[in-house]
């Protein structure tokens, strides 16, 4: 076998854990290495008490251990502990933002030249120390590392201690601005892209025990590639078993998209949350516009009861036990309306869109359920992210052309000659 | 999925650390940040915190020193602020007021700890205080500023005077608590990411056939416990330092495990001989006896005043 003819080569004394140098090609050759290993240890009988492995197995690895396991990394990969950098690596280029939450910059790196975000937060009058919510944010986004999450390069510094800034990648539009500003809606086969990158990314956060807590269109951000990023954290939170002290807060996402069970007051929801702003995102990418626009809770819970049809004992059975269950009146039942609203949607769209906004959160679609869902397997495919149109972007300044701007037809001489004798 | 990437201290980093380039020893550098992570597992007794709470302090406050000198900060502000943003990280955060009162407390213990024994100079070694600690378990009551027997007769028994409610002292240590806060997260660069061991160790348990060995169990899980006051967990992946904690426990307890080279246990968990044996051996250097001087000497360098009155004593010598 290759890899214990390498193995003897290269002698373990060299390859010390602590060595830097080029470990990009070790790192590459050891994971392929470790995954035939693992291929060949799910061959092999699970081992119970280790007096009992078989002689022939160990003899076939080598004695000097040179595949790491993919899920033990070699030393080098880990980051070294770095103190903060100073806002100043950073020229400031404008301003694109400002929320509740603090302003973004865009920014240029002086070292690299790259062209980043710098999303400064709010510190003033803080009362019990760094706010809890930044910390959960920068933690979010630095453990949910993914192609679809927004990539946190570091946080940096200012003068004193109460200025902190998010320095992050760049990306040039957000899927709500671009949603209002496209001649034409997205493509199904578009359509099936974003939904298949935003439900990796939530699956992802999921997976890593992070919920959003806030998708919205707004939220998406997406690059001139095709790809988009979800981004701001800034209502995520470590979710678990225990949840924590005092549960969780029913203050979370934006109205439009917030889940039937914390608008009846839950506190003990989890990530069916996301998984129903998801179903919201993907009628939004379908209308064109959001899809339920109310204007407050009991508009939203009447629009939702409208659309998917007053929530059942079949179709919510823990719907009673809901603090504010008592406290709305349900409207005679009657059948879904999704067929009605959305009349070109083939019959496995449909399915998922009804998957996604189902009442009771237990039997609500997971994310990595949603991934494998037939709906991205049937006519048309997701189309590759490079076969996106790239769009003008606002954050960075650049300007839309007019639709209609070709040159005007050259005036005839005639009309010319009046113009000019027309002139006092 | 990949694992996450916790930072870990560079090769450079543990060879030089800030108090060492300061001119502190090793040891006495390894005593006053254990010492610290000690304050943080009292401080969490004391506030009923959780534990998974209590280990990320201790493993962010053992970072901490890789970026920053014992001279510029004490041990008794940053073992604090640690606790204080675990707490938040853990979401399970507490009151400033709790923790500093309990911090408080401790720090006036220690004082008094102190002041009993500077009044007559420490003259013989014979009335030394044995050590109560058990390898393998909490050391919380082994530690200097547990009440100890006191070698002295009984002259003062320490009593707690609460401040009052509006108190100097408490704006100080409040303000003393935001700052270790900031600079913790400043001098770590913000990555607050900390992998704790324990559903790991009971992984590997399962795996080497040994879950129904109580006392096993118990003696790893302690070794991880006590681990967390030394820097190991700032300087090796998980795997490494639990395969340890397996190592050190099979070993008191006379388990035979396959250790002849081909065919090493702790090869199943990519942990590396000497990796783990160096683990061990940060381990059980805490057990190592300290004099009462010694242990006097780190009780009294809880502040970085003394911190750099030490230094200018011994190192113009």
């Amino acid at each position: 076998m290759s890899t214990v003819a390498e193995g003897t080569s290269a002698p373990s004394r060299k390859r010390t854990k602590w060595d830097e140098e080029d470990h990009e090609n070790e790192a590459i050759r050891r994971r392929q290495q470790a995954l035939s290993r693992q291929l060949r240890s799910l061959r092999k009988p699970r081992m119970t008490d280790v007096t009992s492995v078989p002689k022939g197995t160990s003899l076939s690895r080598s004695p000097i251990r040179d595949a790491y396991s993919i899920f033990v990394p070699p030393r080098a990969h880990h980051p070294p502990i770095q103190p903060s950098r100073s806002v100043y690596c950073y020229e400031r280029l404008n301003q694109i933002e400002e929320g509740s939450y603090g302003v973004v910059f865009r920014a240029r790196d002086k070292e690299t030249g790259d062209i980043v975000a710098l999303k400064k937060l709010k510190l003033e009058e803080e009362k019990h120390g760094f706010p809890i919510t930044a910390l959960r944010e920068i933690n979010a986004l630095m453990s949910c590392r993914h192609e679809n999450v927004v990539h946190i390069r570091e946080v940096v510094v200012g003068d004193t201690l109460t200025q902190v800034f998010v320095v992050m990648d760049f990306i040039e539009h957000d899927l709500k601005t671009l949603l209002t500003l496209m001649p034409a809606p997205f493509l199904q086969s578009e359509i099936k892209t974003l939904m298949l990158q935003l439900l990796s990314a939530v699956a992802h956060c999921h997976a890593n025990w992070i919920l959003h807590r806030d998708l919205k269109t707004s939220n998406l951000l997406m690059n001139n590639r095709g790809t988009i990023k979800v981004a701001d954290f800034g209502l995520a939170r470590r979710y678990g078993d225990p949840i924590g002290v005092g549960g969780l807060t029913q203050l979370v996402v934006t109205l439009w998209y917030r889940a039937p069970e914390i608008l009846l007051g839950a506190t003990n929801y989890s990530t069916a949350v996301d998984m129903w702003s998801v179903g919201c995102i993907f009628a939004e990418l379908l209308l064109k516009e959001p899809l339920f626009q109310a204007k407050g809770e009991i508009e939203l819970l009447s629009m939702i009861f409208k659309l998917l049809g007053p929530p059942t004992s079949a179709t919510w059975p823990d719907y009673c036990t809901l603090p504010l269950a008592k406290t709305i009146a349900i409207s005679p039942p009657h059948a879904h309306q999704f067929r009605q609203r959305f009349p070109h949607m083939t019959a496995l769209g449909l399915d998922l869109l009804t998957s996604l906004l189902t009442y009771d959160p237990q039997q609500r679609i997971s994310a990595e359920e949603a991934l494998h869902h037939p709906y991205f397997s049937e006519s048309p495919l997701p189309k590759h992210p490079d076969l996106f149109a790239s769009f003008p972007s606002a954050a960075a300044g650049e300007k839309r052309k007019k639709p209609f701007d070709s040159p005007s037809a050259p005036l005839r001489a005639a009309d010319r000659i009046f113009a000019e004798t027309e002139l006092p | 999925m990949t694992p996450t990437l916790v930072p870990l201290a560079t090769h450079s980093q543990i060879a030089r650390t800030p108090s060492g380039e300061d001119g502190l020893p090793q040891e006495l550098e390894e005593d006053l940040r254990a010492f610290g992570c000690k304050l943080i597992h009292q401080a969490g007794i004391l506030l009923n915190q959780k534990q998974v709470a209590v280990a990320t302090a201790q493993i962010l406050f053992q970072r901490f020193w890789f970026v920053t000198s014992l001279k510029q900060f004490s041990i008794g502000d940053i073992s604090m602020g640690a606790l204080y943003l675990a707490s938040k990280l853990e979401e399970c955060p507490i009151r400033m007021r709790d923790l500093i009162n309990v911090y408080d407390l401790l720090l006036q213990r220690n004082s008094h700890e102190l002041s009993l024994h500077s009044s007559p100079p420490p003259s013989s070694p014979s009335h030394r205080p044995q050590p109560t600690h058990v390898p393998g378990h909490n050391l919380v009551m082994a530690s200097p500023a547990a009440p100890a027997p006191s070698p002295s007769n009984g002259k003062t028994k320490f009593k707690y005077t609460p401040m009052a409610y509006f108190s100097d002292a408490f704006y100080n240590l409040k303000d003393a608590l935001v700052v270790a806060e900031m600079q913790i997260l400043k001098r770590l660069g913000f990555n607050m990411l900390v992998v704790l061991p324990y559903g790991t160790l009971i992984n590997y348990l399962r795996l080497l056939g040994l879950t129904n060995h109580k006392e096993a169990c118990g003696k790893a899980w302690g070794y991880l416990n006590d681990a967390l006051q030394t820097p190991v967990y700032t300087i090796y992946a998980v795997p490494t330092i639990v395969s340890a904690a397996i190592l050190l426990a099979t070993r008191h307890l006379g388990i035979s495990l396959p250790s002849t080279p081909p065919n090493s246990w702790w090869d199943l968990f990519d942990a590396s001989w000497e990796d783990v044996w160096t683990v061990c051996g940060h381990i059980m250097r805490l057990y190592r006896d300290r004099t009462l001087e010694e242990r006097l000497e780190v009780m009294r360098m809880v502040n970085k005043k003394e911190v750099r009155k030490w230094l200018e004593e011994n190192n113009s010598l």
